[in-house]
């Protein structure tokens, strides 16, 4: 059952009560971009909800860039992480969890690092209000408003007002527990909600048809009937191989399984971010490279997204949150790269 | 804590074999004993220094020691054959898919390795042998560089020539002592140097990319359906359990569904020799 604020209850309130005793990460402000910033606790004056994705991804919460996985030959050390919550998770990184739950959590073998970050984390999501120009999630069968996956999604309102819904056990106890500051939300509410997630959806759609992108290509056979076609080789030239691309995606996963030693000398093993556009990616220790030039990496990179998850999950592992266009040092936009390969495909 | 699938076992170097001049055989012993089946894989690693994937060479019926074969290629792999009796390393596994010997049974199995490439074959040899009335025979054809390159040799000589068993061993450059035949290991694939009820045989190889790929166009050549050439494929597996996305081939990881595959199932995928 929807909810919305109580006279004189504040969504601030509401969210404050909600992660009492949690380590917070929200959104909060430089310039035009917003931040994912974590903190003790939730603090109205530092904390908000964005109108749009944070530059990082959730990701970075649940499958940090560098997380440690035991001691070799010891023993590994182990306490469950302390409770988080994450206020104002946007429906692209929603979906994003989709494949990180698949690789981690889903297959066996599990790994009970990301299982145990997951579980202690509660979702607060969030409607977007004002998408960043370079969203594109409607042409890739995604929405700009979360209908699932989350345990607690707010739906920012004209006036002040917001509705708030539960996904899932967790999130229902948790809103029931705040019984006093929430009512039944009104028709009119779920009304104004509707109409503001059209708007918004609208937007989005019509930034990605500008683009000429829409949510009826089919990507998979777009990127896989390119193969043969010099668009790789022409976009990877302004590929510098930062890695940025896969490192700011929500969905991206893989990782290298490295091994250290610490500051006093004890053996670590660390599950760290990798990339699938350096050139060692896939070098074995003879030599061997099955991608050793830069547009079979990138072609990779598309076959990965667009053609492997279309096949072992039936979703492309994009959700269309363009944070990979902002941080391209070669320019090089996932959406001209789409439109070429639906071109010539 | 649940079972952490990235932690190691201690295991001790119990022996060391110098096979060639740069390939080793070493013998551990791990804390508790990994079980595995002929094509599973295993991590070793080098404490604090780094990982890299194996297959046992030893039998499967044995598992308190495992054998490793070990050709020093790269960073690891030098770290390794630095090792010295009693030392102390990391094993992860057993990983990847066996060899389906269910399907092998009543058929004449054709087993081609080059060089270091025999190690997995020389696991998968013993598990055959462990109960060979299930097998029409065994014909076993290994090519190395030089007589100095071959591995096992006392095994390959001797050991391994069992009733059923036809083995034939080339290198594709000979010494004053040698024998045996001269040329590529596919020469000793042709008609007049393997006789082979193909229709009933499935054909198991391993080795360098380029020796795999030249002997699966034999192979194909020779009659052999692409759904029984197995393939061991080498890639760069850093996890081993299908997580970290380095080993992808197509809609596969050679870790997870591999390392062993048909040729069917892998041919139309890009630069699959690389």
């Amino acid at each position: 059952m929807a909810k919305q604020l109580k006279q004189g209850c504040t969504i601030n309130g509401v969210i404050e009560f909600l992660t009492t005793g949690c380590r917070v990460y929200a959104l909060s402000q430089t310039d035009s971009n917003y931040h994912l910033t974590s903190d003790e606790k939730w603090e109205s004056d530092r904390h908000m909800l964005g109108p749009h994705r944070p530059v990082e991804p959730l990701k970075s919460i649940l499958f940090p860039p560098r997380q440690g996985v035991g001691r070799l030959l010891e023993d590994a050390p182990h306490s469950s992480p302390k409770p988080a919550a994450v206020i104002g998770v946007k429906n692209c990184d929603l979906a994003s969890l989709k494949i990180h739950d698949y690789v981690f959590r889903d297959t066996e073998p599990k790994d009970p690092y990301y299982i145990d970050l997951r579980n202690n984390t509660l979702i607060i999501s969030c409607d977007c209000s004002r998408p960043c120009d370079v969203c594109f999630c409607t042409a890739v069968g995604d929405q700009p408003f979360p209908e699932s996956g989350f345990d607690i999604n707010i739906s920012p309102l004209p006036n002040n007002q917001y509705v708030l819904e539960s996904g899932s056990e967790k999130g229902k106890k948790a809103l029931d527990s705040c019984s006093d500051l929430l009512e039944e939300a009104s028709q009119d509410a779920m009304k104004a909600r509707d109409t503001a997630r059209k708007a918004v959806y609208k937007t989005v759609e019509e930034q990605a048809a500008v683009k000429g992108l829409d949510g009826n290509k089919n990507y998979q056979n777009a990127v896989t009937g390119s193969i043969e076609s010099h668009l790789w080789e022409r976009f990877a030239e302004d590929c510098v191989e930062c890695g940025a691309c896969n490192f700011v995606c929500c969905t991206c996963h893989c990782f290298l399984l490295a091994d250290g030693r610490s500051a006093t000398g004890t053996s670590e093993r660390v599950k760290q971010w990798d990339s699938c556009l350096y050139k060692n990616f896939a070098r074995v220790a003879g030599g061997a490279n099955p991608r050793k030039y830069r547009a079979e990496r990138l072609y990779n990179r598309f076959d990965k997204k667009f053609n492997f998850f279309k096949k072992v999950l039936n979703i492309y592992a994009c959700d269309g949150c363009g944070r990979c266009i902002e941080a391209c040092t070669g320019k090089i936009d996932i959406r001209d790269v789409l439109k070429e390969a639906l071109d010539e495909a | 804590m649940k079972h952490n699938p990235y932690a190691a076992l201690p295991a001790t170097v119990e022996n060391i074999i110098v096979e060639t001049s740069n390939i080793t055989t070493f013998t551990f012993r791990p804390e508790e004993p990994i079980p595995f089946k002929a094509g599973q894989f295993v991590e070793l690693s080098i404490p604090g220094f780094g990982e890299a994937p194996f297959t046992p060479s030893s039998s499967p019926a044995v598992n308190d020691v495992m054998d490793i074969t070990i050709m020093r290629v790269g960073a690891v792999t030098e770290r390794i054959h630095a090792l010295s009796k009693g030392d102390t390393v990391g094993i992860r596994g057993p990983l990847g898919q066996p060899y389906p010997l269910d399907k092998f049974k009543g058929k004449e199995i054709l087993i081609v390795g080059g060089g270091v490439g025999l190690a997995p074959l020389r696991a998968l040899f013993f598990a055959l042998a462990e109960e060979m009335d299930h097998y029409k025979k065994i014909i076993l054809r290994y090519g190395a560089r030089s007589p100095g390159d071959i591995v096992y040799r006392n095994d390959v000589a001797t050991a391994w020539g069992k009733p059923k068993v036809d083995l034939m061993l080339s290198v594709d450059k000979g010494d004053e002592g040698w024998k045996g035949n001269i040329g590529v290991v596919t020469t000793i694939l042709e008609k007049n140097k393997l006789s082979i009820n193909i229709q009933n045989s499935v054909a198991v190889v391993c080795g360098p990319p380029i020796m795999m790929k030249f002997a699966t166009i034999k192979l194909l050549e020779r009659g052999y359906a692409p759904e029984n050439i197995y393939l061991s494929m080498e890639k760069n597996m850093s996890c081993g359990i299908g997580k970290c996305g380095h080993c992808r081939i197509g809609p596969y990881y050679a870790c997870k569904d591999g390392p062993v595959f048909t040729y069917d199932r892998i041919k139309d995928e890009p630069r699959i020799w690389d």
